[in-house]
């Protein structure tokens, strides 16, 4: 009955169910591996004909995209290292709002080339500092490849060509006309300074029918729901918000009211209606004609708005209710009550039309001096209004980042080519080890120009080697033509291809720096996972 | 054999002699074997994943300790004296595997040519005092100046961040503490607030001499910059309260009621109406300064309607910890009541501004006179990133308290480790009995420090070492260039550690390795232990 001498090793020191991994081939190579798995996933559906995803997330729900960010989002990855990777696209998501695809793939092909070092037998620490000099030389290199550096924020054609190579390559085929709708929209928003362009001024609403042409924009809110009064139309409008129901006032501690007899009875109710209708009123003869709540109304209160011929209409998100406040420039009023002259807003047209079979509330601004504006998204099936959302999103992201950043670099995998001939020309003067990790790391940025050409279904290798000739005579926006049958280049500044700045330098930056870390990792210590579902075998693991 | 143990208690498991030292000595190396990878600025990254997914990158022995869940009693017993180590000085855990780890196995070899256990602990008490006696003589008086304090956080600092990271932290660090370092009194590092935001990356974290909350104006129509600022710091209610009691309204007419709502309100209102009498006291229209609530209670949005029309910036349910700060920070009083206040309460700040982040804000109070509170704002693209930072900060604000308190430094890089171990080899021809082999394996158990270092640096460690060692029996400090493998001077470098580390660091481990290796018999009793009981594997029968 003696103990066991328990070998040595962490196993035995730790609780059942604990799972370690360590050194090269058991943690190092592992990690890179299901790293390489998750951007062969996405580089499929990188650049204009990169084919779509189906994914069914665990809640059912059906998703027909090539955004990588939402694939990568919905797959729930569960390994570790593969998770750093998705957290590197959500930032990448979070500071730019584009360009995920290009940090999954990247970080995938910086670890496939390290994977080839390690083999090699080169030290870790060794290929990540060789990644670190690269990385920083590499974003160095990138300012000079600039090739416009200002915009002018009026001019919509310059525009357009700026926004239309983040569309395309998420709905290629309606580039022209998606971009334009953007542009307008966003242009119609645009601040006195550019730079504090919002995002969020810029909404989308999707409405079943019709077809994807037919989609618009609006200058103002759509709330897609009809007013609860009878009148639904006002022209020149003032508008008051507020954030408390369109009801009698209450008491915050439980209140009882005190009949005696009948006539006490009568006589409440007669108070309850003639406050109120002394309130509505109020409010009316501020000249107010349409009433925006957050919260209910009530009956006896859509009464007298009737009666004084105004339109109620009920916006429940709180964060709708804070953008149509923008939008009209009203100031939402937490009492009942009239609303002063400079808390009461103006909306030029506030009516309900019907698109397809819904009706939605507009709020429109004739001249330029909306807030806000509307995208209304038409298109025949949900999946596909969400897919397009996402690429406006997308797209709109990419507006804010040429505002506020407006260099811009040559598209069609040109930049990389071009950075990848440069690190690699750096590589050749290191002496020491140190060469090899930059020259994998330079080699490593083919890897878009080539899955560009691959997605085409044109011949990478024969494309890459024209390129690498291109950028050695000096053509350093010489990029991938998809549109030619046989494999020849176009120049992406001539072909008005372009991408922005800052999504190419966050990219790398995030990219580099996720792979680095993976590299770093030579120990893997995993608790078992706690309760709740098990995770489905084989889900992104390496089988063994 | 038989055995007493299994006469009184036939289910208790129990291990003797040779055997329990077995196993602790294999416990021991096994967790030095888990945490070596982690020691010196080349040290690799551990990635822990929680039961629920949650990813964690270290390298930092304390954390890695405390998130393993350890269950050999031996090594539960090596990781406490580490965590306790780390609790105390701050650094040092990873060092303190690794020695005892040592301890035991250069031990091991003397017990196996028939050396007492006693007498090798005795060895090694003996060691230790001549160590510390050493140490003492050994470190460096230093006048503390703030290119010291950088050198000494840059040391620790390296050892768990990236070097430009690290370079850059540890400047912020020793300007943190400066901040709030006051003449003659202990130096509170709580006063140092750290604050994560997940944001670009981590090379954008700085120091900022005011205060950072992590939440915002709950208002939409507050301004979301202010210049000039008084601050109010205060622990007032401004949100409406029901009583205790129950109790009800009864009236019996509409204007009845709405009596009754105003008067339910009144109460609240009076006390946002006495914050907006003081604010236009002090800041009288065209003045250009502005006013600022921070409130520990709640706001409720009446209230916040009511002060967003004066223009004031309210901060609600603002942390408790950040009250003292704030107070230390920009001045001014904290109040618990609206009555008779004046401007001698009110702090002031430069600048308060609120930057949003997707969902969440950050309150900014910058520019502030004399400081006695400031904040490390640590950004980072993802949460595994601010996490590894914000613990390698906690362990740099030790490392320049430690310096500052010792007044002394050591000189880093296995320097210390190297000399002590030449020294303790001279001191053991003293010894005339058999304790001087214990003597010998503490010594030779230090080399590890510097072994370890350069075998990180991917050099050969027997090479660095000779190579060190000649430097040092010259009488010169020598450490280990982990970069090259060669021998460098810390004190030209820079590289110090802290003395009470080292000091803690030689007593912790040889008071432990001597207790492991006391340990003449194990037993596992008053458990019932099933065949396939959650211990089956580890404890078979």
């Amino acid at each position: 009955m003696a103990m066991r001498i328990p070998k040595s090793g962490l196993s035995e020191l730790l609780k059942d169910g604990y799972k370690h991994h360590q050194g090269l081939e058991e943690a190092v190579l592992r990690n890179i591996r299901a790293c390489r798995e998750l951007s062969a996933v996405t580089r499929t559906s990188l650049g204009p004909n990169g084919k779509n995803k189906l994914i069914v997330n665990n809640l059912e729900k059906l998703f027909i995209t090539n955004d990588a960010a939402t694939i990568i989002q919905e797959m729930d990855v569960i390994h570790p290292a593969a998770k750093l990777i998705v957290m590197a696209t959500e930032q990448q998501r979070k500071e730019v709002g584009d360009g995920s695809n290009l940090v999954c793939v990247l970080a995938g092909e910086f670890l496939n080339q390290a994977d080839e070092l390690l083999r090699m037998g080169l030290h870790a620490t060794d290929i990540t500092e060789a990644y670190s000099r690269a990385s920083k030389k590499a974003l160095e290199l990138l300012e000079t490849l600039v090739v416009k550096k200002d915009i002018d924020v009026t001019d919509r054609d310059g525009l357009i060509a700026a926004v239309k190579s983040s569309i395309s390559s998420k709905q290629y085929g309606n580039e022209d006309f998606l971009s334009a709708l953007v542009v307008d929209a966003c242009m119609a928003v645009l601040p006195k300074v550019p730079a504090n362009f919002n995002v969020d001024n810029v909404r989308t609403i999707k409405i079943m029918g019709s077809s994807l042409n037919n989609s618009t924009f609006v200058r103002g809110m759509v709330i897609d729901r009809q007013p609860d009064s009878t009148i639904k139309k006002a022209t020149n409008a003032k508008v008051a918000v507020f954030t408390c129901p369109l009801d009698i006032s209450r008491t915050e501690t439980k209140g009882t009211v005190l009949i005696h007899n009948s006539e006490d009875l009568m006589k409440f109710s007669r108070d309850e209606e003639a406050q109120l209708e002394g309130a509505i009123k109020e409010i009316a003869d501020a000249g107010i004609k349409v009433l925006v709540t957050g919260s209910s109304i009530g009956e006896l209160a859509l009464h007298y708005i009737n009666r004084y011929n105004l339109i109620a209409v009920k916006v429940l998100s709180k964060f709708d209710l804070r953008r149509l406040c923008r939008s009209v420039g009203a100031v939402a009023l937490s009492r009942l009550g009239a609303p002063t002259v400079d808390e009461a807003g103006h909306c030029d047209v506030v009516e309900t039309i019907e698109i397809g079979s819904d009706r939605v509330t507009v709020f429109r601004q004739n001249d330029s001096g909306s807030a806000l504006s509307t995208i209304v998204i038409r298109g025949s099936t949900r999946n596909y209004m969400d897919d397009v959302e996402r690429s406006l999103n997308d797209a709109i992201n990419t507006f804010r980042t040429i505002v506020r950043d407006p260099r811009l670099l040559p598209g069609a995998g040109a930049t990389e080519m071009e950075l990848s001939r440069l690190l690699g020309e750096l590589g050749d003067t290191i002496p020491g080890v140190e060469q090899y990790g930059v020259k994998q790391f330079a080699e490593a940025f083919e890897v878009i120009p080539r899955t560009l050409a691959d997605n085409a279904g044109l011949d990478a290798t024969v494309i890459l080697a024209k390129l690498g000739a291109a950028h050695r005579k000096g053509e350093s926006s010489a990029g991938v033509d998809i549109e030619t049958e046989d494999a020849s280049l176009l120049d992406a500044t001539a072909a008005n291809i372009f991408d922005t700045f800052s999504s190419k330098y966050w990219a790398i930056k995030y990219a580099a720096d996720v792979a680095m870390t993976v590299l770093k990792v030579d120990q893997i210590i995993m608790s078992k996972p706690a309760g709740g579902p098990k995770p489905r075998e084989n889900g992104n693991w390496d089988e063994d | 054999m038989s055995n007493a143990i299994s006469a009184l208690n036939p289910k208790a498991e129990f291990a003797r002699r040779g055997q329990a030292l077995q196993l602790n000595i294999n416990a021991a190396s096994g967790l030095q074997d888990v945490l070596r990878s982690n020691l010196g600025p080349r040290g690799t990254i551990k990635m822990l994943v929680s039961g629920s997914g949650d990813i964690k990158l270290t390298k930092d022995g304390k954390v890695l300790l405390g998130e393993m869940q350890i269950q050999n009693p031996t090594a539960a017993m090596i990781a406490r004296a580490a965590t306790a180590q780390d609790d105390i000085t701050g650094d040092g855990t990873t060092s303190n595997v690794l020695l005892i780890g040592e301890l035991l196995k250069q031990a091991n070899h003397f017990l196996s040519e028939g050396l007492h256990p006693r007498l090798c602990t005795d060895g090694f008490e003996t060691a230790k005092t001549e160590a510390i006696k050493f140490l003492n003589e050994y470190r460096i008086e230093k006048e503390v100046t703030r290119d010291l304090l950088i050198e000494v956080a840059r040391t620790s600092l390296r050892t768990k961040l990236h070097h430009e990271l690290a370079d850059l932290i540890t400047e912020h660090i020793v300007d943190s503490v400066l901040t709030i370092q006051r003449e003659g009194e202990r130096v509170d590092l709580f006063m140092v607030e750290i604050m994560k935001m997940m944001h670009r990356t981590d090379m954008e974290s700085r120091l900022v001499k005011g205060l950072v909350l992590d939440h915002g104006a709950r208002h939409p129509d507050m301004p979301k910059r202010l210049q000039n600022c008084y601050i109010l710091t205060c622990n007032v209610s401004l949100e409406y309260e029901k009583t205790e009691i129950n109790s009800g309204f009864f009236y019996s007419s509409a204007e009845e009621r709405d009596r009754m709502v105003a008067a339910e309100r009144r109460h609240t209102d009076d006390r946002v109406q006495k914050v907006i009498e003081l604010k236009r006291k002090v800041c009288p229209p065209g003045s250009g300064k502005s006013f600022v609530l921070i409130n520990q209670k709640g706001i409720d949005p009446l209230s916040l309607d009511m002060l967003a029309r004066e223009g004031i910036f309210a901060v609600r349910r603002a942390k408790r910890r950040n009250m003292e700060r704030m107070t230390r920070a920009c001045g001014g009083v904290a109040v618990n009541s609206f009555d008779e206040m004046d401007e001698s309460i009110l702090g002031h700040a430069g600048l308060v501004y609120e930057h949003t982040l997707g969902e969440e804000k950050y309150t900014f109070v910058e520019e502030v006179e004399n400081p006695f509170s400031c904040t490390l704002l640590i950004k980072g693209p993802n949460k595994h990133t601010l996490d590894q930072i914000v613990e390698a900060i906690r362990d740099g604000l030790r490392a320049v308290k430690n310096t500052i308190e010792d007044k002394s430094v050591v000189p880093g890089a296995g320097a210390f480790e190297v000399a002590a171990y030449l020294h303790l080899m001279k001191f053991k021809n003293t010894i005339k009995d058999k304790s001087s082999m214990g003597v010998v394996a503490f010594a030779q158990a230090l080399l590890v420090v510097p072994k370890v270092l350069a075998q990180n640096g991917g050099h050969d460690p027997l090479d660095a070492l000779v190579k060190v060692q000649a430097e040092a029996a010259e009488g010169h400090h020598a450490g280990i260039d982990v970069n090259t493998g060669e021998p460098l001077d810390p004190t030209v470098e820079g590289i110090w550690d802290n003395y009470r580390v080292k000091r803690q660091l030689l007593h912790s481990c040889s008071t432990i390795a001597g207790n492991l290796l006391l340990v003449d018999e194990m037993i596992r009793a008053g458990r019932a232990t099933t065949k396939n009981g959650p211990d089956g594997q580890e404890m078979a029968m």
